[in-house]
Order: C-alpha cells, then sequence, then structure tokens
C-alpha cells in the first residue's frame, strides 16, 4: 500500500473508531427529543458517564461493570430531568443546563473523593478489538470496518434498530405521536408522561454510556473536561440529523471525521496553529447548522411540556 | 322505538381558578338518538364533555353508564367505556398517513412489522358501510378540513364507540359538507350509536337532533325533544333574560340596518399580489371596493390568504403588486403607523399573538396603537389622566371582567381579551375597519354587541372589511361578500343573491377547479 492509502485506511479507521459517543449520545437526545424532551445537559452527563464509568471500572477491575455504572448514573440524569419536566412542569431547558453544571462538578469530584489526590493517575485496560471472522480479511474495508471495538458495531447495531422500531413498528408509531402532538396522543389513551420517562432514562443511558467510552478506549483515564465539548455538538448533531437515527448515524461519522482530521493535522506537524485546529469541530457545527437549521424536520412538540388541563385562550 | 338512558351524569361541578365553569349539571343521553347540547361560548358544554371523555377531572358529580356508576380518569377509559369524542380542533398528527392516525393507540394484529393490511382493511369496510370516503394513505396535512373530521369520526367508530360526542363539528365546514355529515350521523344512529353534537347554532340543532339541552353559564336551563322546541324558546334559554331579543341584530330582523345606497368609495384595491418568503402566492390578483358605511364579507375556509389579505390593507405586509388606494390617495406603500392616522382600525385574527400584550396593563392594551395620537398624548408624552379615565369608559361600556385600568393584561380570560380588542377598536371614529373574526370566543350578547357597533359606525361612514370564518355571520350583517379560494377572489355577491350553498361551492375551490 502506498502512504496515501495507508493514511486514509487508519484515517477512516479512527473515525469509525471515533465516531461511538457522537452516535450513542445522539441516538439518547434523539429519542428523547421524539417524545418532546429536548434534553441539553450531554456534555454533564457524558462528564460523569466517563468519569463514572472509570472509576467503577477501575475499583471493580471490569470495563463491562464500568459501563453499566455510567449507563445508570446516566439513567438517573435522564431520571431527574424527566421529573423535573414531566411531573413538575418546569423549563426543559433550565432543567438541563442545571444538570449540565450537576455532571461537570461531580465528574471532577468524584475521582477526588474515591482515588484522592494523585499524581500519577490508575489506568483501566482499554477496549480490545474484535474482529470479525472472514470479514476482518476483506482488504482495505476489513480494517476500517470489521476490525474495532465492540461499541462500534453496537452503536451501527443500535442506530439500525433504533430506525426500525421508530418507524416501522406500533410502538415507535406510538412514541413519535407524544413529540408530535402530545394531546392527540392523550386522547387516544397513550401515556404521555410513560413515554416521556421511558425515552428520557433510556436516553441519559446511552449519553451516559457515550462519556464512559472516552476513558474506555482513548486514555484509559478520567481527566478533567474530557469530553471537550461533544455533548454540545451532539445537539447540532441531532438538528442536523432530523432527530432520525439513521442520518444521525451519517452525521456522527461526518463529526468524528472533522475530529480525527484536527488531531491528525496537529499530530502531522502542521504548520497550521493547534488552536485553529482544535476549532474545526465547531466551525464544522456551525457550517452544519447553518445549512441544515429550520430546515430539518423538529419533532413539532419538542421542548415543550404537556399539561393535559391547560386550557388553551 | 323504544329508547331507554345510557348515560347520566348527575350533579357535575368544575373550577377553572376562581371560574365556575359547571355548576350542578345534570346530563342524559338515550339509546339511539342524536342530543343536542346547546350553548353559547362558555356554557360549559365543551368542559362537560371533556370531563366525560376524561380529560377534565370533575370536583365532584358522577357518571352513570348503562346502570352501573363508572369513573373517568382518562382518555383510554372512556374509549374502554364505548365514549369517543371528535374535538373542535382536531387532535391529530399532522405528518402521520390518515391510517396511522386511525390505528394510532390500538393494539394491532402484527405490532412488530410495518404491515397494516389487516387494518387496513376493516377501516376500508367502516368506510363503506358509513359513507365516508377517503383516501388511507393520504398525510394528514394535506387534507382539507372538512376530510380531517371524517378522519376523527372514523378514529372513534374504529374504536368502536356506542357513544360519540362531536363539539362544534360544522365549524369549518362548507354547507355542502355540513349536509353529508348530518347524513353519517343519521346512518350512525341507525346502526346503534348515541351522538352528542355540541355547537351554538340553532338551526342546526333543530335540524337534526331528536333532543336538545341547553346550558347557560355552566348551568342547565332546559332539556327537551325537538318536538316540543320553538326557535325562541331556545334563544330565550341560551341568551338568559337579560337581552333585549327585538332590539338585537341576530334575532331580530327590522334592527338590521344595511346601508343600501351606494355611497364614496373609501378603500380599493386593485391587482393586488403578495408572494411570500417561500415564494408562494398567498394573494394573487385581488381587486375590490368598499364605499363608505359599506361592510364587505370575506368567505373563505380558513387558510386561504384572508390573514394576508388583511395585513397587505392595514400596511403590516407590503403588496408585491398592484395598487391600495383610501379616498384616492395611493396607499400601498404606507406603514401601518401612517394607516392607523388616516383612521384604520384592525382587529387581527390571533389576538394572542397580534393584538394584546399580556404584560402590560389593561389601559396599556386598551390603548395600544393609538397611544401617540390625541387625546392620549400630546407631542409624544401619554397624559395618563386621560388614558386611566378613558380606560375606565370602555372598561365599563363593553362590560370587560377586570378589576380596572391598572389590572395585568394576563389575568383576562379569551372573551374578555376579545372585548378589550372590540373596545380598541371601537373607540376611535374610525374610516376603515378591518376586523378578522371579530367575534370569535364571544358569547351571543357580546356578538349582537359588536354588530351593534359595526353598524352604528358604518352609519357615520366607516368602511368594513370583515373576515370571517363564521358564514352565518357574514350573511348576517354584509352588504356583499367576496369569496375567497387559495388567494384569489372567485366571485362578489351582492346581498339579494346571498345563498349559502353557491357560496360553500366557491369556498371549496369547486367553480374554480370545473373551469
Amino acid at each position: 500500500m502506498t502512504g496515501i492509502e495507508t493514511f486514509l485506511v487508519e484515517f477512516l479507521k479512527l473515525t469509525f473508531l471515533s465516531m461511538v459517543p457522537f452516535v450513542l449520545a445522539g441516538q439518547g437526545t434523539m429519542l428523547g427529543g421524539r417524545t418532546g424532551v429536548f434534553n441539553v445537559a450531554q456534555e454533564g452527563i457524558m462528564l460523569t458517564g466517563a468519569s463514572v464509568g472509570f472509576l467503577v471500572g477501575y475499583t471493580s477491575g471490569s470495563v463491562f461493570v464500568g459501563s453499566i455504572a455510567a449507563m445508570l448514573v446516566g439513567g438517573l440524569f435522564g431520571l431527574i430531568l424527566a421529573y423535573f419536566t414531566t411531573t413538575l412542569k418546569m423549563d426543559q431547558f433550565v432543567v438541563g443546563l442545571a444538570l449540565f453544571f450537576v455532571g461537570t462538578g461531580l465528574s471532577t469530584l468524584l475521582p477526588k473523593l474515591v482515588l484522592g489526590i494523585t499524581l500519577t493517575p490508575p489506568l483501566i485496560p482499554t477496549l480490545k478489538n474484535i474482529p470479525v471472522p472472514l470479514l476482518s480479511e476483506i482488504p482495505v474495508l476489513g480494517p476500517i470496518l470489521f476490525n474495532q471495538n465492540i461499541l462500534v458495531y453496537i452503536s451501527v447495531l443500535l442506530s439500525i434498530l433504533l430506525w426500525y422500531l421508530l418507524f416501522k413498528t406500533n410502538l415507535g408509531l406510538r412514541l413519535r405521536s407524544v413529540g408530535e402532538n402530545p394531546k392527540a396522543a392523550d386522547s387516544l389513551g397513550i401515556s404521555v408522561n410513560r413515554y416521556r420517562y421511558l425515552t428520557t432514562i433510556i436516553g441519559g443511558m446511552l449519553i451516559g454510556l457515550a462519556g464512559a467510552y472516552l476513558p474506555m478506549v482513548y486514555t484509559g483515564t478520567f481527566t478533567e473536561l474530557m469530553t471537550k465539548g461533544r455533548g454540545w455538538i451532539v445537539i447540532a448533531l441531532t438538528f442536523f440529523g432530523g432527530w432520525s437515527p439513521l442520518i444521525i448515524l451519517l452525521g456522527s461519522i461526518f463529526f468524528a471525521g472533522i475530529e480525527v482530521l484536527s488531531y491528525r493535522m496537529q499530530v502531522g506537524g502542521s504548520v497550521i496553529p493547534f488552536q485553529f485546529l482544535n476549532m474545526l469541530p465547531y466551525i464544522g457545527t456551525i457550517i452544519i447548522m447553518i445549512f441544515t437549521f429550520g430546515k430539518s424536520r423538529v419533532p413539532a412538540f419538542l421542548g415543550q411540556n404537556y399539561d393535559r388541563e391547560r386550557r388553551t385562550l | 322505538m323504544e329508547q331507554t338512558t345510557i348515560l347520566q351524569m348527575h350533579e357535575v361541578n368544575k373550577t377553572f381558578d376562581k371560574v365556575k365553569a359547571l355548576d350542578n349539571v345534570e346530563f342524559e343521553l338515550k339509546s339511539n338518538e342524536i342530543l343536542g347540547l346547546l350553548g353559547g361560548n362558555g356554557a360549559g358544554k365543551t368542559t362537560l364533555m371533556n370531563v366525560l371523555y376524561g380529560l377534565y377531572k370533575m370536583d365532584s358529580g358522577s357518571i352513570i353508564l348503562n346502570g352501573k356508576p363508572i369513573t373517568i380518569p382518562s382518555p383510554k377509559d372512556a374509549i374502554a367505556h364505548g365514549i369517543g369524542m371528535v374535538h373542535q380542533h382536531f387532535l391529530q398528527i399532522n405528518n402521520y398517513t390518515v391510517l396511522d392516525n386511525i390505528i394510532l393507540g390500538t393494539s394491532v394484529s402484527r405490532p412488530w412489522t410495518a404491515d397494516r393490511k389487516k387494518e387496513k382493511a376493516a377501516i376500508e369496510e367502516l368506510c363503506k358501510r358509513f359513507g365516508l370516503e377517503i383516501d388511507l394513505d393520504a398525510y394528514i396535512e394535506t387534507l382539507p378540513l372538512g376530510v380531517r373530521q371524517k378522519v376523527e369520526i372514523l378514529k372513534a367508530l374504529y374504536r368502536g364507540v356506542n357513544i360519540l360526542i362531536l363539539d362544534e363539528p360544522t365549524t369549518n365546514l362548507i354547507p355542502q359538507e355540513v349536509d353529508a355529515l348530518f347524513e353519517t350521523l343519521k346512518i350512525m344512529v341507525k346502526e346503534g350509536l348515541s351522538i352528542v353534537f355540541i355547537t351554538h347554532k340553532l338551526r342546526e340543532v333543530l335540524h337534526i337532533c331528536d333532543r336538545i339541552s341547553v346550558l347557560r353559564e355552566g348551568k342547565n336551563v332546559v332539556s327537551l325533544t325537538r318536538k316540543d322546541a320553538s326557535d325562541e324558546m331556545l334563544v330565550r334559554a341560551m341568551v338568559g333574560e337579560g337581552m333585549d331579543l327585538q332590539k338585537s341584530v341576530i334575532f331580530s330582523e327590522s334592527s338590521k340596518k344595511i346601508i343600501t345606497t351606494k355611497r364614496e368609495t373609501v378603500l380599493q384595491l386593485e391587482n393586488v399580489s403578495l408572494v411570500n418568503s417561500d415564494k408562494i402566492n398567498v394573494l394573487s390578483d385581488i381587486s375590490f371596493e368598499i364605499g363608505a358605511g359599506e361592510i364587505l364579507g370575506i368567505a373563505g375556509v380558513a387558510g386561504n390568504g384572508q390573514r394576508d389579505l388583511a395585513e397587505v390593507v392595514m400596511g403590516i405586509q407590503t403588496a408585491t403588486s398592484g395598487t391600495i388606494k383610501f379616498m384616492n390617495e395611493d396607499i400601498t406603500q404606507s406603514s401601518t403607523k401612517e394607516n392607523i392616522s388616516r383612521g384604520f382600525v384592525y382587529i387581527p385574527e390571533d389576538r394572542l399573538a397580534d393584538g394584546f400584550l399580556h404584560k402590560a396593563s389593561v389601559a396599556y392594551n386598551l390603548i395600544l396603537g393609538y397611544h401617540n395620537l390625541p387625546p392620549y398624548s400630546n407631542k409624544g408624552i401619554v397624559n395618563w389622566k386621560n388614558v386611566n379615565a378613558a380606560s375606565r369608559e370602555m372598561i365599563k361600556k363593553f362590560t370587560i371582567k377586570t378589576t380596572g385600568p391598572d389590572d395585568a393584561g394576563g389575568n383576562l380570560s379569551g372573551g374578555n381579551i376579545q372585548r378589550v380588542m372590540i373596545a380598541r377598536a371601537f373607540s376611535q371614529s374610525s374610516k376603515l375597519m378591518v376586523a378578522h373574526n371579530p367575534t370569535r370566543g364571544l358569547d351571543i350578547p357580546s356578538m349582537d354587541f359588536v354588530y351593534k357597533n359595526i353598524f352604528e359606525h358604518a352609519e357615520t361612514g366607516m368602511a368594513t372589511l370583515l373576515l370571517s370564518e363564521d358564514l352565518d355571520e357574514l350573511l348576517l350583517i354584509s352588504n356583499r361578500i367576496a369569496v375567497m379560494y387559495r388567494g384569489k377572489i372567485v366571485g362578489i355577491l351582492p346581498r339579494e343573491k346571498f345563498d349559502k350553498y353557491a357560496i360553500g361551492r366557491m369556498m371549496s375551490g369547486y367553480d374554480q377547479e370545473s373551469k
């Protein structure tokens, strides 16, 4: 293989590796949004997920147990968001921002409580690649697609599964109706609150897992603010993806691609200052937003609470 | 046929904040009947039925179905008891197909696949049985209101309801569609259903209902069979003792002051077109004129460009082409502010978004738009003494329920907000009034009050452009009616040629498409 080919294969392999947090958090956000709950606490939930995932993984010695813990704590954030917005009917954006701050603070506090202050942070083993038999032998495509860690496969399968559930099944029909017109759904005996709780909690779990992916794959340890704004980018991603699982998957590949590119260029000793390269994902976000915002279809009741007895004037 | 009582509601009470919406209401429904639930706005008809459908929780009272007491804490329970409801504002998912809207919330034969053949066949069968023709694969947002109502009815039928509640079902229908709806209702009663027909329209009740129950201000007034009912006693029951029927515009022929003699032209539109930001022709080639003292009614199904027409005349939007003249002066490019100083008044359709400030005081709201004109201000300084005096006078004259000029606008109910709109409009000695659904949300005496005021101002030479979705209102007070369809005026009829069905045909675009 020539140099450029090696570079491309390596680039695409890393892109698929890096898309996972975007996919998981994106689908989690999409799921809540589809019933009308607009989560803006991704950054905080991801950080807490990263922190808890790492700590539990370290103390238990199992990355799997760490992931489960990250999901549980993410789900807890989802539960709190659902309780404050659907039961107490508080403003979704305000509650979401509050949860972001709680999550960010918690993520740095927890390691200090559990590990104390250490100069050399402990490490957990990172996820191993699992080559798919036969498929990973295919030239070029094999190493890019079929020699990845388990969560890469899971995030692709999850996206397809969610698409099928939302758009092809009776469950999906009901679920989406809650975000499109909760009053109509309610009048047909669909429990608006139940669907909102369910999707917000599962969404929180996915976002928590997205956070845990960072120490489990990239660094082997938790560092402060290690999400680097990925949570915020995910919000743009869901709008770009039209709140649709498959387009969110594509969007995740795009954002991951920009992210890998900016790292590659820094490592490659580019003449462009690294501060500028760090900006790339955000510039990409702004460009995407300019072209898609307002055009992509949003669930009609996104971000709005529903109160059955509120009379419209 | 022997009719048995299937449903009773006893001593139902419901309070919203401090307003008593239902006061010890009794309700009875028999098998195989169409019951008319009659009353003006705010009478409590819809509230009572929302309680029955589980949307509102009653404060006290009981429901007895087929002799057994039941509770209905949510719509799900209502459906389980065989009670269905078609709301005035359709509860549909706009970007779903008709089929998906109908099966939504029901269990299907193959829930984990996209195969809905069995359900589709069952619904097609229902369509045939009840004479409801409809394309099940069409998306709701593409359908006219008449068809969307059929979807609502099918939703209820598909759930196998025995009792169907229809809330003001004829509101957005053209007369032809009303007739078709009545045919369907008759078939349904024959098939064994009982129907509650909520309306404020007397004629419909006398036309279709077997029995009639009248509510006023949240209380039962009278219940009787159609045989025992007369126009006059129902009117009296609906409006109460306080209204003088002989002097009313709505019920008395003699008090209509339709001015027929042609006077000088006040407003003239010549080939006015408007292209919106999506490059869609929302108004095309609109031409008409209104004389002093004349009321020109604009009929049309909601969303055919009425709002844009009102806004172009007021100067809120500027016409893309064509000219608008006021007293022979070209005002096509004039701003709203300039038009208001010329003597334009506007009652906007969406009072909450375009006409009212919730956080401002009632006095603020009453002078809004005229705040820079005398007597409210002098050289840019507001004279609060005059404003408060004028506000108190308007509050009294228009019976606005508020604690006073300093009360926050947001404390007012919908009907009272509409009264503020009306008071503001009639507080000026205006030359041209643009009124869009001016009586929406008002009870009958208030509607009458509005009509009287329009006539009074018309006598002083005010020209009126009345855009309304209530065809009866237009037929009642307009000198001429222009019909709008897809941004065009498809015909203008003088008063002697008013014909409900002809107007209905024009509203539906039937005449357009056959050409």
